[in-house]
């Protein structure tokens, strides 16, 4: 699939794919480590509902906000995944949440990882 | 090799999880103390609570002696529960015991030597209070708007208390840089019990910080930020320069514990020390805990199924009332609805008093905003007066007076601190200082009656302003906050209200009634004000949702999602002052005038109904506050609540210990002495739960704050609460500091728990949450919530459920997610066997020792 692609003109670079999922609470947290790991962008939805460990909870609650959970995600070069990772496990020691780390492709690398290479 | 900066941000924030949430005295919150211990079991939490704050879990022996000897703990509930702890002594010899044991306790304290990181937490303890200064300071901290750490730099290395601060030159500029320099003997597995051991010495402070990082909507956090990293940074580095190890010495796990001392004991059968994998050791005073709320519960309980039998026999077609009034849940509007329905045909609901909306508000001249919702919500509009144009002679006159007023204060304040005019002004001003002096303490009511006569003449804003109610684009704040709502989150606001309330028909007056206090000189004046409105008087909220009531557009809207307002029904609102039961109706431009005849009568009778039951409502409360004239109920309460030298204008929500959701008619023959939240719910129109999902993890969650706030401010009111208001002091417009430093105090002060020194008033009870509704629907509800499941498997409240279904059975929800099927509400209560739900995620709060 890879070989067909390269001989388009929309050529795939490889990348790295992080996705989060913590409660409410600690979104502001991981806001902040995102900016400071230096991703380009990242997407975030608020009042996820799922199942963990310890149960299920449900967003979209009507009076509490603080009690979903929050999905983020965000692509970029490996360094910059990692310096997130770093940031996460420890968290996630005492924390509840998951974090799931995949290989991805991108079209426009620029638009992921700027000039940093 | 450089430290990991993204691990040491994770470590901070695992290292905080311990410390509760502290709000400023302007929009205080109660909270749960302990909330960042809420995923442990009740027991376990206040004794490892013990363990970091040295702050007592249960009720002392005073307090119980005093509750065992009035009856409020049966006799045959505590044996029971002295026997489910394997406890054989008498009731007299434990009372005794505890005594002796909290005498001792209070001498060990005494005789504690001054800590060796007192000096640190002096340093900063100042530096905290000059930065976080709102307005009080004439001379403000530099370098503020740089955020705390920045500021700290620059004025720290010429602290002259502090001997190293030579060592504070070439600190980096990155409050995480510095944090990681001064951890950087260290290994990454110390740093969460260093920074932990940190956090907890001064755990007001703390708290304060830990909710000023997290408030993106605040001003003061936009203009002068703190963060946790910084805190820590500026304390450590602080630390170094004093030349205090920044590692705590012993382990978290020598610290004292609770255990009873067994050389004193008389007793045959002391508390055996618990096995290595068992259960902590529970404090004597758990099984009297457990008594003294099975004794509350079991009595509400049999009074509810009582009531329910009543109702299910009569007449459920009810005539359509003349008016209907929407009151907060706090426990204070049960009193003052009990009496309003007694005066006419009248039926009253319970709403959390923000009416929910998630609003942000800014009166008319403030130039202030403040959250008008619950603390679990982020707000979601911005609402604002605005002044009519019809009404511009009106809003021109309260201008002047309000701009008048504000000069005058202003002069007064700048003539006091000017180094040059001060003694001149004081010389000349002094007499009349002097009089106003004396009449603010001699003739208070009289002086308030003179000030209410002089306020009539000046128009109040909600008759010359409207709200902001429309949504238009072009208003939203840098903040991403728009002003206003959409028809289509209008109509959605509207009809949750009416479908949360199981609403069925509309009666010609519909009032929203918010709520809110009124005391003179008071720093607590926010808690007495309504909790669901963040700490704020609930008016705002109950005029947008009565605007948005009676908007045409919204009641179409309404009418093809099934709820069909009548072309008669007009929504009015108004505030309840809960300090002297008055309610006042708000008088929106326009409206007064647009009322029908009809609709005019019912509101001229309704006000004079709602003086009757002021009437009563105070007659009712005065027996409990100190020096109350039963009599003379009304006017004691207007003293109170502007009496500068009254320490207890009312009780504010002393004594909750409850929390009812049910129609108004399983609770409306009940006296409940002003101890349960009232939430309106009908489990017949709500089917699917989801009405009952929002009451439970919305308004349930924060009574639960609420009452936590209570409990532990009573059972340890120099740790949790913050003591006496004699020796109180005011820091910075923010919070509260006993003497003149030290720790910020987060609670209530002892003369909103205690009659005096001796005397409990509240009665510290973990709140009883009764459901109406199938047993089923709330399973349900547990199961896709875990969070709120936990706090009932966690025991820090309880949960019973009267099932309609089945006859009204009452069933108890047990830790672990069974229910107790005793059919008899008047069975003894029984609280569940020591068994607990592990919460997979939770490692120990005590980081492990360095």
């Amino acid at each position: 699939m890879s070989d067909t692609n390269e001989s388009t003109e929309h050529r795939l670079h490889p990348l790295k794919k992080i996705e989060i999922v913590v409660k409410g609470k600690r979104e502001e947290f991981v806001q902040d480590l995102l900016e400071q790991s230096g991703v380009s962008g990242y997407t975030v939805h608020r009042n996820v509902s799922g199942k963990g460990a310890s149960g299920f909870h449900e967003g979209q609650l009507l009076f509490n906000d603080e009690s979903g959970l929050v999905l983020f995600f965000a692509v970029s070069g490996a360094n910059r995944i990692q310096s997130i990772i770093d940031g996460m496990a420890p968290l996630l020691e005492s924390s509840s949440g998951v974090m799931f780390v995949s290989d991805t492709q991108v079209v426009r690398l620029k638009k992921f990882v700027g000039d940093d290479t | 090799m450089p430290t990991n900066l993204p691990a040491l941000r994770a470590r901070v924030e695992n290292a905080a999880k311990v410390l509760g949430r502290c709000w400023p005295l302007q929009s205080y919150i109660a909270a749960n103390p302990l909330a960042g211990l809420e995923k442990r079991p009740f027991e376990e939490a206040v004794r490892i609570a013990g363990i970091l704050y040295g702050g007592r879990g249960y009720p002392d022996a005073v307090q119980l002696r005093a509750a065992w000897e009035s009856g409020a703990i049966d006799a045959d509930h505590l044996s029971d529960r002295l026997q489910a702890h394997g406890i054989t002594a008498t009731p007299e010899q434990l009372l005794n015991r505890m005594g002796r044991a909290d005498d001792k306790r209070a001498a060990d304290e005494r005789a504690e030597p001054p800590a060796d990181d007192d000096p640190l937490n002096r340093a900063m303890a100042k530096w905290l209070a000059a930065f976080v200064d709102q307005g009080n300071a004439p001379w403000p901290m530099p370098n503020r708007h740089s955020g705390f750490y920045a500021a700290w730099r620059t004025v720290a290395p010429h602290d002259t208390s502090l001997p190293h601060r030579d060592q504070l030159h070439d600190l980096p500029e990155r409050p995480l840089d510095a944090l990681s320099e001064a951890l950087s003997e260290y290994d990454e597995p110390q740093w969460e019990s260093i920074l932990q051991h940190h956090l907890t010495a001064l755990p007001g402070w703390a708290a304060f910080v830990k909710w000023r990082a997290q408030a993106r909507h605040d001003a003061w956090q936009a203009t002068y930020p703190i963060t946790m990293a910084g805190y820590l940074a500026a304390r450590l580095h602080t630390a170094r320069a004093l030349g205090i190890s920044i590692a705590p010495d012993d382990a978290p796990d020598d610290a004292p514990d609770d255990a009873p001392d067994d050389t004193s004991n008389d007793l045959a059968a002391p508390l055996e020390a618990p096995p290595d994998n068992g259960p902590p050791p529970s404090s004597d005073a758990a099984p009297w805990l457990e008594a003294w709320e099975a004794t509350y519960r079991e009595q509400l309980l049999a009074d509810l199924a009582d009531a329910a039998s009543g109702t299910a026999s009569a007449d459920s077609a009810s005539a359509r009332p003349d008016a209907q009034l929407v009151f907060c849940i706090d426990v204070r509007s049960e009193v003052i609805r009990r009496h309003l329905e007694q005066t006419g045909a009248y039926d009253t609901f319970g709403y959390a008093g923000f009416f929910g909306l998630p609003m942000q508000y800014q009166a008319h001249g403030s130039d202030t905003r403040f959250e008008s919702c619950p603390p679990i919500l982020t707000p979601k509009h911005r609402i604002h007066e605005t002044p009519c144009s019809d009404h511009a002679e009106a809003a021109d006159t309260h201008d002047r007076w309000a701009a008048l007023a504000q000069g005058g204060q202003q002069l007064v304040k700048s003539l006091k601190n000017n180094i040059a005019a001060a003694f001149g002004f004081v010389e000349a001003s002094g007499g009349l200082f002097g009089v106003a002096m004396a009449a603010r303490t001699l003739v208070p009511g009289w002086l308030r009656t003179r000030r209410q006569a002089w306020d009539e003449r000046i128009p109040s804003s909600d008759t010359f302003c409207t709200l902001s109610l429309d949504r238009r684009s072009e208003d939203s704040g840098s903040d991403g906050l728009p002003v206003g709502m959409t028809t289509e989150e209008k109509a959605y606001y509207a009809e949750a209200a009416f479908r949360l309330m199981g609403w069925k028909q509309f009666a010609p007056v519909v009032v929203f009634t918010g709520h809110g206090s009124e005391t003179a000189n008071n720093p607590y004046q926010s808690s007495l004000d309504c909790g669901a409105c963040a700490g704020h008087a609930g008016g705002p909220n109950a005029r947008a949702l009565a605007a948005i009531c009676n908007e045409d557009e919204v009641r179409d809207m309404l009418q093809t999602r099934g709820v069909e307002i009548p072309d008669d029904t007009v929504f009015l609102a108004a505030e309840h002052t809960t300090t002297t039961d008055a309610v006042r109706l708000f008088h929106p431009p326009g409206l007064t005038d647009a009322l029908t005849d009809a609709q005019a009568a019912i509101v001229e009778q309704l006000q004079s109904d709602l003086r009757t039951a002021q009437e009563a409502a105070t007659t009712e409360r005065a027996p409990t506050l100190n020096g109350a004239r039963p009599a003379h109920a009304v006017a004691d309460t207007a003293r109170r609540a502007s009496d500068w030298a009254e320490t207890r204008p009312e009780w504010g929500l002393s004594g909750n210990a409850s929390f009812i959701v049910a129609p108004r008619a399983l609770t409306a023959s009940l006296n409940l002495q002003g101890r349960s939240f009232l939430h309106a719910y009908d489990w017949q129109s709500d089917s699917r739960g989801t009405a009952l999902e929002a009451i439970m993890t919305g308004p349930l969650v924060v009574g639960e704050w609420i009452n936590t706030q209570y409990y532990f401010s009573t059972v340890d009111n120099a740790v949790y609460g913050s003591g006496s208001k004699i020796t109180q002091n005011v820091m910075g417009n923010v919070g509260i500091w006993q003497g003149n430093g030290g720790d910020l105090m987060t609670g209530l002060p002892l003369q909103s728990l205690q009659v005096d020194d001796h005397t409990p008033y509240h009665h510290p009870l973990r709140l009883l949450a009764v459901v109406q509704a199938p047993t089923e629907r709330v399973e349900r509800i547990l199961t896709r919530n875990v969070e709120l499941r936990t706090l009932f498997d966690n025991e820090w409240m309880a949960l019973s459920v009267m099932d309609p279904t089945q006859e009204n059975i009452v069933r108890y929800y047990q830790p672990g997610g069974t229910w107790d099927a005793s059919a008899d509400p008047a069975a003894p209560y029984r609280l569940p066997p020591n068994q607990r739900t592990s919460v997979p995620d939770s490692e120990p709060e005590i980081a492990s020792s360095v």
